[in-house]
């Protein structure tokens, strides 16, 4: 299961009103003799302050025990000691979904009074056997599964299936009614993060953009791992030219090279011709080029500069998600490219200074440059890639 | 006869773009789409003083939409 890995995705709507989401997703990686990761959805009873505490200990209570190989039972045990008591309600309550996943292996779900996990299996529904445990008062359900690519886990919390409530439905739309929706929606190119924006966006669409409450989904999808290399910039002592190509295309994966000098020194050093396309598919970003044997060629900084505002909002709400995901203008395929296919990503970033970019009359510099590829690398590490930067 | 239209990033953001849409029009109206290569390129070496096009082995530099058909007409009808 070396190739396999856990690409992990949530977002979150808050209940109408609420500056605060009262659902909270923690994820913790955690390597011993074993690689696994644990991924908690915890939803906090009531909303706004108060739910976002519950849900925000509760998550970093079991993730973080969870980690240390503690039991649910000692984990569910602490919880109970630990939360603060609802005045008005005189009880502490958090519900929770636990989803590990070890060695790309083993799936074990736990589940506490949250809509039950959803399983898809080559994008069709999967029924997991569950079995449940009492522990204190509270009914736990367990369930394990040996994963294979592809697989995909829906955790939500009960935002999700009241959605539409008392509005466009009589009764909100049953888990039965998410699975339809999610089996017709599955791409298996979709990434987790693209599919649990998937779901939220037709709940807020059934709650009439004001959800009665806090609305989280996350995904776990296990997949493959994919390498992508990306060459920006040519380096800042000519003689090292050769050096950083033969690295650069040395790599396994896809290969990216962007910027015009830069192209033009990787389609010598393979002895291909640059062709440039003259179709500007979106004013703003300019054509893309081909060079045989490179996957994709694009200018550098103002299309790097339109990938990092993609990315920027594929962490936060993934509004962009259509421009990028259909759009062939460069930086679009690009974002697909980084977002969607890599799992790992290698940057080539030439340290040259462009003359022609430190005229004061032009947005781009030096500094902004190296600042855009820092600014893309967090971003990238955010989604969960595995980032390696290299400068020449 | 081949014009290349420089859509490095410099000459990009001084109006690449407008320049390759005044072009196509140009080469329309003077019935010269088929002798006339048109295509991109990617950096002509001058980023300084965009926008840059090549026209054969010749680059002329600092093509704006106001000396568009001054341009056209020195380099590209006198030939």
């Amino acid at each position: 299961m070396i190739n396999l890995c856990t690409d992990i995705g949530y977002h979150s709507l808050n209940k109408f009103g609420e500056q605060l989401c009262g659902d909270h997703v923690d994820v913790v990686e955690q390597e011993g003799d074993g690689n696994s990761v644990i991924v908690v959805l915890a939803d906090g009873m009531g909303s706004g302050v108060k739910a976002s505490i519950l849900s925000t200990l509760t998550s970093k209570i079991i993730s973080t025990m969870m980690a240390q190989s503690m039991s649910i039972e000692e984990c569910v045990a602490t919880i109970a000691s630990t939360l603060p008591v609802c005045s008005v309600r005189g009880v502490a309550y958090s519900t929770f979904t636990i989803i590990k996943v070890t060695n790309n292996y083993e799936a074990e779900i736990i589940q506490y009074d949250n809509p039950h996990v959803i399983m898809l299996r080559d994008g069709k529904y999967f029924d997991m056997e569950e079995t449940s445990t009492k522990i204190g008062d509270k009914i736990i359900y367990k369930s394990k599964v040996y994963v294979r690519e592809g697989d995909t886990f829906i955790a939500m919390s009960d935002g999700a299936i009241h959605a539409g409530v008392g509005k466009s439905l009589n009764f909100g739309w049953q888990r039965e009614n998410i699975i339809e929706f999610m089996e017709m929606m599955y791409d298996s190119e979709f990434t987790a993060k693209t599919l649990s924006t998937i779901l939220l966006d037709e709940c807020n669409r059934l709650y009439e953009n004001e959800p009665g409450d806090d609305t989280t989904v996350c995904t776990v999808k296990i997949r493959q791992r994919e390498s992508v290399n990306l060459m920006i910039g040519p380096p800042a002592s000519p003689n090292d030219v050769n050096k950083m190509m033969s690295l650069f295309f040395s790599k396994s994966g896809k290969h990216i090279v962007c910027g015009g000098t830069t192209s033009t020194l990787a389609a010598e050093f393979l002895g291909k011709e640059v062709k440039t396309n003259l179709m500007y598919i979106d004013p703003e970003i300019p054509p893309t080029a081909t060079i045989e044997g490179v996957d994709l060629v694009t200018e550098g900084v103002i299309t790097i500069n339109k990938v990092l505002t993609y990315a920027q909002s594929y962490l936060a709400d993934n509004q962009y998600y259509t421009h990028w995901d259909y759009k062939k203008d460069g930086a679009s395929l690009i974002s697909k490219m980084l977002f969607e296919e890599a799992t790992d990503i290698n940057f080539y970033v030439g340290r040259a200074v462009n003359p022609a970019h430190q005229n004061p009359n032009l947005p781009i510099n030096f500094s902004i440059k190296m600042r855009l590829v820092d600014e893309l690398c967090e971003c990238l590490k955010k989604m969960g890639k595995r980032i390696k930067v290299s400068y020449f | 006869m081949t014009i290349n239209v420089c859509v490095g990033s410099s000459c990009h953001l001084r109006g690449s773009y407008k320049i390759i849409e005044l072009m196509t029009e140009a080469l329309k109206k003077n019935g010269l789409e088929d002798k006339v290569e048109l295509s991109a390129a990617f950096c002509l070496g001058k980023c300084t003083h965009g926008v840059s096009i090549k026209v054969d082995d010749e680059v002329i530099c600092g093509v704006s939409p106001e000396n568009f058909n001054e341009i056209f007409d020195k380099y590209v009808l006198k030939k």
